[in-house]
């Protein structure tokens, strides 16, 4: 290999595993699930040590993912994972398309709960399907819908785990730009 | 009279910045190379002549910024005449050794014919710059050249910072601008990657429309009247154009798509590994590695190893009746479509470009006979997605769902457990870039370079192609060495900036390297919340005076 190529790879080992800022990012990966990565400063470990009265090691870390609707007009609920402490990224599976996530990361506390330590940015997930929501001024009569989202559906190369989950025809065959 | 229906055909070129100036020969630039020589050049001959034979046809092609810079940068045009050169040298000798065979001989000398025609065309008749071919079919209007985001980043993954998606889309319309001289009505949105918070800026910076994956439009919401047979109209004002899932599975389908049709030139068999070293070494990379060199000599066959030699006659004759076939489907599909809409149906088929004269080796011929039959007849006309717009259809306004035209659709061939790690530096450092350039907002001197040079780095960094070889695995350990190599140079170079400490000639070292979009301006990932459009800026003193 060329004595570049073997510095650009060093220079990705090297990349450093912290940036001494507190920081917790949420991104979309697909209608189900969403990807999670934080940082943690020493100072921030001792303030939830104190609080959780406990090493950091022995901490009951988690993710509380808090689920918003379509319109991020309301929540519709939140749930935790448990994380161990020497991780610092996580997949999450979401479950639900098309609506607003936001993740928090704290310690589980006896008698106190859920203390939230950092908070993410807001997404959204895709919709895995046609919208429900027809605007009247664009509404095609049913049988000509269905005509034409039928033959569309038949071709769809677009999600295989949308159309698994979605029940949609069966005629699945890849074939995205990158494929050849 | 009005058409029974439209098709758009919309080849998207692309590669990453691959200049390697420190090396004598590099495997990457050869990616360059091949996509000039087997691609980008058979498609530019295939229209010109249409052109000469007064053939009506609309085509749009996506040239990604980097593939510009690449295709201006007189080192690589340097390099690329002498690679031309070799292959032609190449040519002569397969011509000596085939001399009397009648079954290698014509394919010696078409290919001896197709590399003298890239020389005259590249070196002669554009000298060099073959930007001016696509300009000059742009000119005649038959041709629609659209711009990308500017390192092709993954921008719904780098929207976590707004300043880093928008400084991939503004240098990618600056850089069109400066080298075709009018604005883009049209981006490719890097792999169809669509979020609804590329909206606001899409809607700034001029543009008229992108295309996305089937489902971007068919999934938007509201529900789309026409499916994806009719572009919608976003929230940031832009038509958004859904691909048609019938088109790309006839093309691209591994089993049914018209590539891998027996008849078809084999991709994997070339002179490059089939021929003893002392003959073809001195034509092959410098360490003597075996690849590809272009000279193919058989065709697909069949599904075995077994490979006949190469009959280009009956492989024309394939390429003439798939055209046909595929006009044949497309007219059924829009009597169907038109039977339920009152306007007539647009099949929008984009195409990775490479795919044409690369992979499929006849796919330029495709091209050329299809439109040659489409034209002057009314079942089915070419239209670029600018031209459809023209014709004035009131669009129906709705917002695309998040997608890709990646495997399922979605994000995850660009964040999977093979390249997640990347991120978390990619938006540090984009972070970092828009506080030095908040911080600066006047920089002179090395001052201005060092950010300017800054801003490259994060932007080489940020190519959607990393990551994505990082998934496909094949040369992973180049791309994880490109991205190390961009951060470590970015790292290095804000260290200093900050500490006001540039080291000078390793930032002319590295300029010189990576030394891409020439008139960047480092004040475009300036905070949002700090700054003003400037058109604004305009308005203002103009209120002043």
């Amino acid at each position: 290999m060329r004595s570049d190529a073997i510095e650009g790879l060093t220079a990705a080992e090297k990349l450093p595993s912290s940036y001494g800022e507190d920081r917790l990012v949420l991104l979309t990966r697909d209608p189900y699930w969403l990807f999670a990565y934080w940082e943690v400063t020493p100072e921030s470990r001792k303030q939830l040590e104190i609080e959780g009265r406990r090493a950091w090691e022995h901490l009951n870390l988690a993710l509380r993912v808090t689920r918003y609707d379509t319109d991020m007009d309301k929540e519709e609920g939140c749930f935790h994972i448990p994380i161990n402490h020497t991780v610092d990224n996580w997949c999450i599976e979401a479950g639900v398309p098309d609506r607003y996530y936001k993740v928090d990361l704290g310690v589980q506390i006896a008698d106190r709960g859920f203390v939230s330590l950092l908070c993410s940015n807001i997404v959204k997930t895709p919709r895995d399907q046609i919208s429900d929501v027809i605007d009247e001024n664009w509404r095609l009569p049913d049988w000509q819908a269905r005509r034409l989202y039928r033959r569309i559906a038949r071709g769809n190369p677009s999600s295989l785990e949308m159309a698994i989950r979605g029940g949609g025809s069966a005629h699945l065959e890849r074939s995205d730009g990158h494929d050849a | 009279m009005m058409p029974k229906g439209y098709i758009s055909f919309i080849f998207h070129a692309h590669l990453p910045y691959v200049r390697h100036p420190e090396h004598q020969q590099s495997l990457e630039e050869k990616w360059f190379f091949e996509a000039l020589t087997e691609c980008y050049i058979p498609m530019l001959r295939v229209f010109h002549e249409m052109a000469d034979d007064n053939i009506d046809f609309a085509i749009t092609f996506s040239l990604s910024p980097t593939l510009l810079a690449m295709m201006e940068d007189p080192f690589m045009q340097e390099r690329y005449t002498a690679y031309l050169a070799g292959l032609q040298q190449l040519a002569r000798k397969e011509e000596k050794r085939t001399a009397g065979d009648s079954r290698f001989a014509p394919l010696t000398q078409m290919y001896r014919e197709r590399l003298d025609y890239a020389a005259y065309l590249f070196n002669e008749k554009y000298g060099r710059r073959l930007v001016n071919a696509f300009r000059d079919l742009q000119d005649i209007g038959k041709v629609e050249l659209i711009t990308a985001a500017a390192t092709h980043g993954y921008l719904p993954l780098l929207a976590v910072q707004k300043e880093a998606a928008y400084a991939q889309l503004v240098t990618g319309i600056d850089n069109y601008r400066r080298i075709f001289g009018k604005t883009p009505r049209g981006i490719w949105l890097p792999e169809c990657a669509y979020d609804p918070v590329l909206e606001e800026m899409l809607g700034e910076l001029g543009l008229q429309y992108f295309i996305t994956a089937t489902h971007g439009v068919l999934y938007a919401s509201p529900r789309p009247k026409y499916g994806v047979y009719s572009p919608i109209l976003t929230p940031g004002g832009l038509a958004a154009f859904g691909r048609d899932p019938e088109t790309s599975h006839q093309v691209w389908s591994a089993k049914e798509g018209y590539p891998g049709d027996y008849v078809y030139r084999e991709f994997y068999r070339d002179i490059g590994y089939d021929l003893e070293l002392d003959y073809i070494g001195e034509h092959l990379h410098p360490a003597y590695l075996r690849g590809n060199t272009g000279f193919k000599y058989y065709s697909i066959t069949g599904p075995d190893n077994h490979k006949e030699v190469y009959n280009r006659q009956h492989a024309l004759q394939k390429a003439r009746e798939h055209a046909a076939n595929f006009k044949f489907n497309r007219e059924k599909q829009v009597e169907y479509y038109g039977g339920v809409m009152d306007r007539p149906p647009l099949l929008v088929a984009p195409y990775d470009a490479e795919l044409f004269g690369h992979w499929w080796f006849e796919g330029p011929q495709w091209v050329d006979s299809l439109c040659r039959l489409l034209h002057g007849q009314n079942n089915l006309e070419m239209i670029t997605p600018g031209q459809y717009l023209d014709r004035g259809y009131t669009l129906q306004l709705s917002t695309p769902n998040i997608s890709s035209w990646g495997d399922k659709g979605y994000h995850e061939v660009w964040l999977n457990d093979k390249n997640d790690w990347l991120y978390r530096h990619l938006h540090h450092a984009a972070e970092r870039m828009t506080a030095l350039a908040t911080a600066h907002p006047q920089a002179e001197g090395v001052q201005e370079e060092a950010l300017t040079q800054l801003g490259r780095e994060l932007l080489l960094a940020q190519s959607s192609d990393w990551p994505f070889i990082m998934t496909a695995g094949t040369m992973d350990r180049y791309a994880k060495a490109r991205l190390g190599k961009h951060l470590e140079r970015f790292m290095a170079l804000e260290q200093q900036i900050r500490e006001n400490n540039v080291d000078v000639p390793w930032l002319r070292a590295i300029s010189a390297t990576d030394n891409l979009f020439p008139h960047l301006d480092y004040r475009i990932f300036q905070s949002m919340e700090s700054t003003v459009p400037v058109e604004n800026k305009y308005e203002d003193l103009a209120g002043i005076r």
